[in-house]
């Protein structure tokens, strides 16, 4: 099962998504296999380090083991797991797509290694639950390398919603049901 | 308590008042702080939230305290999280707490309309 969820900022899309991993609790579910969380926000800034502390606090509890990968998802090997989070795309595009000089990678390249990364993921767990953001719904009078991140956010997302089983939009914390 | 959301200028409020057309409603870029409180619809709330914040308002308890005093109220916003994160902190800022506001708002409400091209769709 492969499970997408987008929505804007605030929209508790990341609640949502923990809840298909954690929720219901099997009762008869003899398992001990963790959860993973797959974290892709580079720690940096007060504001940032703010937003890890109130996932990680969403989290508390639920049975998740964090696993940093802020880049490079088409080199992690989990371990046997009930599942697995991955939060979240915009962050991860981020990433893979703008250089530490602050130059851009290709987009097509850049994409076409985070779904293989992707990939790579979908066949170590039974559930997968993606997390992306919507960013296309604004004026889109932003620089170059802005309109180039939102082009490439868009084709993941396109990509992503062919492959999963399910595509839900969260609005203000109600699942809307796309696909 | 009922809510209306969508996109600027998608008809959102002529949607509401063709739905309650017999309701006092309040603006919210205008209402003062306690009026949220006692009038029968509000729109453009999301105004109003970034009216309180620039008041330097403790927003934490707006939903608690709307949903205790005005349970019955109609509220209008605009949806503004879709788009690129913002490169000033205040915006960052309005837009998260305008979409976690709401979202506990529409965790109480009764009904969620979502307006776009003037076509509502009830989402909850």
């Amino acid at each position: 099962m492969f499970q997408l969820v987008t929505g804007g900022s605030g929209s508790g899309k990341s609640a949502y998504a923990e809840e298909l991993l954690t929720v219901p609790v099997r009762l008869s579910d003899t398992s001990v296999l963790p959860h993973i969380y797959l974290a892709t926000m580079k720690p940096y800034g007060k504001e940032t380090l703010e937003k890890i502390r109130r996932h990680r606090r969403l989290r508390a509890g639920k049975g998740f083991v964090t696993v940093e990968c802020p880049k490079g998802l088409d080199e992690v090997v989990l371990l046997e797991n009930d599942g697995v989070l991955l939060e979240c795309i915009a962050n991860l595009a981020a990433n893979e797509l703008y250089r530490e000089d602050g130059s851009l990678n290709g987009r097509q390249e850049t994409a076409d290694r985070i779904l293989s990364g992707i990939r790579s993921i979908r066949r170590q767990t039974g559930h997968l639950v993606v997390v992306t953001n919507e960013v296309c719904a604004d004026t889109g009078d932003y620089s170059s390398e802005t309109r180039e991140y939102m082009a490439l956010l868009g084709a993941l997302n396109r990509q992503l919603a062919r492959m999963a089983d399910t595509v839900t939009e969260v609005v203000y914390g109600i699942p809307v049901s796309v696909k | 308590m009922i809510m209306v959301i969508g996109g600027a200028h998608q008809g959102k409020l002529a949607y509401a008042r063709r739905l309650w057309p017999d309701i006092a409603w309040a603006g919210g870029r205008t209402c003062g702080e306690e009026e949220i409180f006692r009038c029968g619809g509000i729109y453009g709330f999301h105004e109003y939230i970034a009216g309180r914040m620039r008041d330097g308002a403790d927003l934490s308890v707006l939903p608690g305290k709307l949903w205790a005093e005005n349970p019955g109220i109609v509220i209008v916003t605009d949806e503004i999280g879709c788009g690129i994160v913002p490169a000033e902190r205040h915006l960052r800022e309005y837009r998260e707490l305008t979409g976690r506001i709401c979202t506990e708002l529409a965790a109480v409400s009764a009904e969620v309309h979502r307006v776009l091209c003037g076509i509502g769709t009830r989402i909850k």
